[in-house]
C-alpha cells in the first residue's frame, strides 16, 4: 500500500534520512523503532508531505505522492497523528473534530463525528470545552478521533504514548489495535518498544537515518540486538 | 452630564473605527508574524478610493464604500502572494522593513496621484445633526457608527462562527498541525491580510467623508492601530475591539475635558501606562490567538 524507496531527506545541511526503503501493506499494522534522532519522525513528516524528499520515492497505491503538499497527502488518504498530539488548544473539542474533516464535504462528516463521540464518549461531555484544557490522555483520544475525521486509508502515529500515564497508555493501545481492526492500515513510530511490538505485525529498526533491521515483530522481540537496544536488556 | 454623552458616542464611533485598524492589525500579526507598517497605508487607500469612486466616477455613496473596501482587500491580497510569500520563513524583521518600504512607496504613490491636497468626499447625507435627547449627531457619523458595528459582528461571525474562520484559528495556534489537517496554509494567509487591509480600507473609506484625504493621513491612523493592538494584546480579536472602543473613548474625553490638543496625547499616555503596568495588553491570555 505505502513504499518508500530509497528516501534521503532532510533539514539544511543536517542529512536526517539517507536511503530509507519500507513498505506497509494493506491491513498491517508496522512499527518503526529506533534510537531519538534516528529519523522516525523526519520518515512520517517525509511521508505526510512536511518534509520533502531530496531523493527517491514514495508511492501510496500506486501513485507517487513524493513531492506533493502535507493538504494533498492528506486528500489521497493518509491521516499523520503528530508528537505530542498537537490538538489545537484554543478551539473547541468539536471545532478540532470539525477540522479533521476540513478536505470533506457533506452530511456523512456529522454521522462520523457522532461515531467518533461514540468510541470516545468523555469528547462527547467536553465538546464545547478548549481541547487544551484537557488531559493529555483526553487529547490523545481527540487528536486519534480528528485524525479518523479525514477517513484515511493510512494512519501514521508519532509516539502515541509519549508523556501519558500507564492507564492512558493501555486506552491508546487499545484504540490503535481497534482502528488496525476495522480496516485502516497503520504505520507507527513508537518509544515504548515492547508495547509496540508486541500488537505490531512487522516493525522496522532505524539508526542513524537507516534502516538496519526488519522482520515480524514476534521475531523482533526476542531478537538479541533488539532486546538489548531497545528492550532493556 | 449633556457633554459627557455627546463625548462617549464620538468616543464610540471613533473608537469604532480604530478597533477596524486594530483588528486588522492584529489578525495579521497574530497569523503571519508580520508587523505591517504599511496598514495604515490601506486606510489611506480606502479613503481615495471612496473620493474616486464617490467624487471622480459619482457612483453611490455606499457602493463607494463597498468598492473601496473591496479593492483594499484585493491589493492586500496581492501584496501578501508578491511581497510576503517568497519571504516565508525570513525573520520577522525582513518583513517588517519590506512592509516599511510599502509604506514609503505608497504613501509617495498617492502623493504623486493626487497631490498634496487634502480633498473631501461628497456624502448625500443632510448636515443637520439630528438631536436624541441630550445628544445631537450628524446623520453621516451616524451611518459611520452602523456601518463600523455592521463590519465589526460580521467580522466576528467570520471568525467564531464560520469553517474558514476555523481554519484560520487552527492556523494561528500551529501551522504544521493546520497543513496536516489539509488547510492550505498560504490560502489562509493570503485570506488574513485581504481580510486586514480590507478593513482599514475600510476604517479609511468611512472616516475619509468626516474628516479630510490627504497622502499622510494613515500615518496616524497606523500608530492609532498599533496603540489598539498593544491595548488588546497582540494576535487578540476581542481585545483589538475592546481596545479601539477605549481609546477612542479615552481620547474624546481627553479632548473634551482637557484639550482638544491633546486628543492624541491623551492616547498614548494610556498606552505607555498599559505597557508599563500590563505589557502582554489589557486582555492578554498566555499565548491566547484569534
Amino acid at each position: 500500500m505505502l513504499t518508500l524507496e530509497s528516501v534521503s531527506a532532510g533539514y539544511g545541511r543536517v542529512e536526517a534520512l539517507r536511503g530509507v526503503s519500507l513498505g506497509v501493506r494493506r491491513g498491517e499494522l508496522v512499527c518503526l523503532l529506533g534510537a531519538n534522532g534516528a529519523g522516525k519522525t523526519t520518515t512520517l513528516k517525509t511521508i505526510s508531505g512536511l518534509v520533502q524528499a531530496r531523493s527517491g520515492r514514495i508511492v501510496f497505491d500506486g501513485e507517487e505522492i513524493h513531492g506533493l503538499d502535507a493538504p494533498e497527502i492528506v486528500r489521497r488518504g493518509i491521516a499523520h497523528c503528530p508528537e505530542g498530539r498537537r490538538v489545537f488548544p484554543f478551539l473547541t473539542v468539536e471545532e478540532n473534530l470539525r477540522i479533521g474533516a476540513w478536505t470533506r464535504r457533506g452530511a456523512e462528516i456529522a454521522a462520523d463525528m457522532d461515531r467518533v463521540y461514540a468510541s470516545f464518549p468523555i469528547l462527547s461531555e467536553r465538546r464545547r470545552q478548549p481541547a487544551g484544557t484537557l488531559s493529555g490522555g483526553e487529547q490523545q483520544m481527540l487528536a486519534i478521533g480528528r485524525a479518523l475525521m479525514s477517513r484515511p486509508r493510512l494512519i501514521l502515529f508519532d509516539e502515541p504514548s509519549l508523556g501519558l500515564a500507564p492507564t492512558a497508555v493501555e486506552i491508546t493501545f487499545g484504540i490503535i489495535k481497534e482502528i488496525r481492526e476495522t480496516g485502516t492500515t497503520v504505520l507507527m513510530v513508537e518509544q515504548n518498544a515492547y508495547g509496540a511490538l508486541r500488537m505490531a505485525d512487522r516493525a522496522y529498526v532505524m539508526e542513524a537515518g537507516r534502516i538496519t533491521l526488519d522482520g515480524a515483530a514476534r521475531d523482533l522481540l526476542h531478537d538479541a540486538h533488539v532486546k538489548q537496544a531497545y528492550l532493556g536488556g | 452630564m449633556e457633554a459627557f454623552l455627546q463625548h462617549l458616542l464620538n468616543g464610540l464611533l471613533l473608537g469604532g473605527t480604530y478597533a477596524l485598524l486594530g483588528i486588522g492589525l492584529t489578525l495579521i500579526f497574530g497569523l503571519m508574524n508580520v508587523v505591517n507598517f504599511a496598514h495604515g497605508e490601506f486606510y489611506t487607500l480606502g479613503a481615495y478610493l471612496t473620493f474616486a469612486a464617490a467624487s471622480l466616477l459619482r457612483v453611490n455613496f455606499v457602493l463607494a464604500i463597498a468598492v473601496a473596501i473591496l479593492g483594499g482587500s484585493l491589493l492586500g491580497a496581492l501584496c501578501e502572494r508578491v511581497l510576503l510569500r517568497p519571504l516565508r520563513g525570513e525573520s520577522i524583521d525582513t518583513t517588517m522593513l519590506v512592509m516599511i518600504g510599502l509604506w514609503i512607496a505608497t504613501q509617495n504613490g498617492e502623493l504623486l496621484a493626487w497631490g498634496g491636497v487634502a480633498k473631501s468626499i461628497p456624502h448625500p447625507f443632510p448636515t443637520a445633526p439630528i438631536v436624541i435627547g441630550p445628544v445631537s449627531v450628524a446623520p453621516l457619523r451616524l451611518f459611520v457608527l452602523a456601518a463600523v458595528l455592521v463590519l465589526i459582528a460580521g467580522s466576528h461571525v467570520l471568525i467564531h462562527r464560520t469553517r474558514l474562520g476555523v481554519a484560520m484559528r487552527a492556523t494561528f495556534q500551529d501551522r504544521e498541525t493546520a497543513a496536516l489537517m489539509g488547510i492550505d496554509v498560504g490560502g489562509i494567509h493570503t485570506l488574513t491580510f485581504a481580510f486586514g487591509s480590507g478593513l482599514a480600507a475600510a476604517a479609511g473609506a468611512l472616516l475619509g467623508p468626516i474628516f479630510l484625504v490627504y497622502p499622510s493621513m494613515g500615518d496616524l491612523a497606523a500608530l492609532k492601530a498599533f496603540s489598539v493592538v498593544i491595548l488588546g494584546g497582540l494576535g487578540n480579536f476581542a481585545g483589538a475591539t475592546l481596545g479601539g472602543v477605549i481609546l477612542g473613548i479615552a481620547e474624546e474625553l481627553g479632548a473634551g475635558y482637557v484639550s482638544s490638543g491633546y486628543r492624541d496625547a491623551v492616547g498614548f499616555v494610556i498606552i505607555i501606562l498599559v505597557l508599563l503596568v500590563r505589557p502582554s495588553g489589557l486582555f492578554a491570555r498566555a499565548g491566547r490567538v484569534g
